[in-house]
């Protein structure tokens, strides 16, 4: 560090400087644009700040359209979803992380792949069988998909996170009578929290996040989670910028906020679980 | 171990059951319904009218658009994929250094990882917008343009502007993962290096890429599997428009199947990106199985 050259700390800092322009300037202009009146917005001298402040749009489109129902939408799946997908990945990644049977890696190796699914290809399939199911239209539905289309990585999350645990704990529980559920729920399951923590989160975010599905699947205004229903703003000749990004902000920040809390343990699982294999 | 009861072996299938049926029921069945569906004579109205054979798959590469689309989809994976991880790359070795602001930096990084691609899509619609959008608006300002540029001008223009998208939204999980092998590193390594007058170079070569390359490969193969699958960039900002030259596999097959009605073509191209993806995985499972061959 002392010993760095001028040169080398000023090229740093530009390189720095750069990345951060770049990667604000989308929100700076998303938080710009919902601060404008409909007349700036396609005025024909356009400013980059805008001229009269428009804050009333922030309150506006909770009437404009049923924004509030979109969050509650999204709430709604995400939470159910991540729920769900801890409740099944749990027992799965315990089962793969401590104990020994046949065909482990057949099923180790079944849930690495089925990452290369993505919903958007399954997407004729999924559709079929979610009318079969009579799901389309339903909350339950996108809850269902999305938490299976977590499990992959909620598994590989938290068997890597199980595996970075020395059992010795488990072990000493159970010579003290102790079952196994009661060991995994007593001891192992508090140690492992972070790591538990990280996975609620992410599976959340991606579920809050996930928009093909819900595009397919929800036709019905009133069952719209935000991604999909930001769309009524988007109009076949008119766009209400304005109120598109407002409400994209209120999808947006609350996401940051919970990924800015999980990043280091994220990254750290992520690359770990999977090298270790 | 040996006299284990028959509860007792069943026992870590329950432990999986959960999971393993979720999972079947929401992926499995789809994936078959694909490949029933991709070999089926299906009606306008979705109902399957039988056995057809690859009569779908004669029909969607008999389309002149296709080879387009698998060669569109071949760039865009290839430049996303690629440019983001050599952007990654070198971001993660920077907020590796210790410097003023990195704790900053480092969460700024997160955002467009954590911004739902829909709404980062329209961002960039509208930043891009040849009549009203922010970037013409800036660039006007500052004086750098004397008068608004249609940035989607061709079709190649507007693919350019996708797969920027495209990077944009990668680089922050690949900086992270290169972030966390870094981290991994001893820095009595470096110091060794140093000590016997190890330039730049040297380190990185030898000491660097080394270590930080079984993070680099997950980085990439998720990578590849995500960008080849990634959907709503493109659909949000072209459709595949003009004249379907923008599409890759996914939004063409989307556009089959829930615009123009043809499940059984869809199905078919999807069959055709399993394929795809299939040959990646078996590649880098070959890699990867040699390459451990060779460490042990």
């Amino acid at each position: 560090m002392n010993k760095r050259k001028p040169f080398a700390a000023v090229c740093l800092y530009l390189f720095v400087f750069i990345v951060c322009v770049v990667t604000l300037y989308p929100y700076f202009v998303t938080f710009i644009t919902a601060s404008k009146s409909i007349t700036e917005m396609y005025a024909a001298d356009m400013t980059v700040f805008p001229k009269v402040w428009q804050w009333s749009n922030f309150v506006d489109i909770w009437s404009k359209a049923p924004v509030l129902k979109y969050l509650l939408n999204s709430i709604m799946v995400a939470g159910g979803a991540t729920l769900l997908a801890i409740l099944c990945g749990v027992p799965a990644a315990y089962a793969m992380a401590r104990m020994r049977f046949r065909g482990k890696s057949f099923f180790l190796g079944a849930v690495i792949m089925s990452q290369m699914f993505a919903p958007v290809v399954l997407l004729v399939g999924i559709y079929k069988l979610m009318v079969n199911l009579s799901l389309t239209n339903s909350l339950l539905g996108l809850i269902l998909l999305d938490a299976a289309f977590n499990q992959a990585f909620a598994i590989w999350l938290l068997r890597g996170t199980f595996l970075s645990i020395s059992p010795d704990m488990e072990q000493a529980a159970k010579i003290d009578g102790c079952g196994t559920v009661r060991s995994l729920t007593r001891v192992l399951l508090p140690m492992a929290a972070p790591g538990i923590v990280t996975t609620l989160i992410f599976v959340f975010i991606n579920a809050w996040n996930e928009y093909t599905i819900a595009l397919t699947l929800i036709s019905n205004d009133a069952l719209k989670p935000l991604t999909v229903g930001i769309n009524t703003f988007y109009g076949y000749n008119f766009i209400q910028w304005q109120y598109l990004f407002a409400t994209s902000l209120f999808a947006t920040i609350p996401v940051i906020v919970l990924f800015l809390l999980i990043e280091k343990h994220l990254v750290a699982g992520l690359t770990s679980g999977g090298v270790k294999g | 171990m040996k006299n284990r009861s028959p509860v007792k072996r069943l026992e870590p299938y329950l432990w999986m059951l959960p999971s393993m049926a979720l999972m079947c029921v929401m992926i499995v069945i789809p994936i078959v319904t694909v490949f029933r569906l991709a070999m089926s004579k299906i009606s306008k109205a979705g109902i399957v009218k039988g056995f057809n054979g690859l009569d779908n798959f004669k029909s969607v590469m008999a389309s002149p658009t296709f080879s387009h689309i698998l060669l569109n989809t071949l760039v865009w994976t290839i430049a996303v994929v690629g440019i983001s991880t050599l952007l990654g790359f070198i971001l993660g070795m920077v907020l590796n250094q210790p410097f003023k602001g990195r704790k900053f930096v480092r969460a700024v990084v997160v955002f467009p990882w954590a911004t739902s691609l829909i709404i980062q899509a329209l961002v960039w619609k509208y930043m891009l917008n040849a009549d009203y959008g922010a970037l013409n608006v800036l660039l006007l300002k500052l004086g750098i343009i004397k008068e608004y540029i249609n940035w989607f001008a061709t079709w190649q223009a507007t693919f350019a502007w996708e797969c920027w998208v495209g990077i944009f939204v990668t680089v922050p999980f690949v900086t992270f993962c290169v972030l966390s092998g870094l981290q991994s590193i001893d820095a009595a390594y470096y110091e060794a290096a140093e000590i016997d007058g190890a330039n730049f170079w040297h380190k990185l070569g030898n000491i660097t890429l080394p270590l930080v390359r079984p993070s680099l490969t997950v980085a990439t193969v998720l990578n590849i599997i995500y960008v080849f699958n990634s959907f709503p960039i493109i659909w949000t900002m072209s459709k595949g428009a003009p004249a379907d030259k923008t599409h890759t596999l996914v939004t063409y097959l989307y556009q089959l199947a829930f615009s123009n009605g043809k499940s059984g073509e869809a199905a078919a191209v999807s069959v055709i990106g399993f394929i795809i993806l299939c040959i990646c995985a078996g590649v880098y499972m070959v890699m990867t199985l040699k390459a451990e061959g060779k460490e042990s």
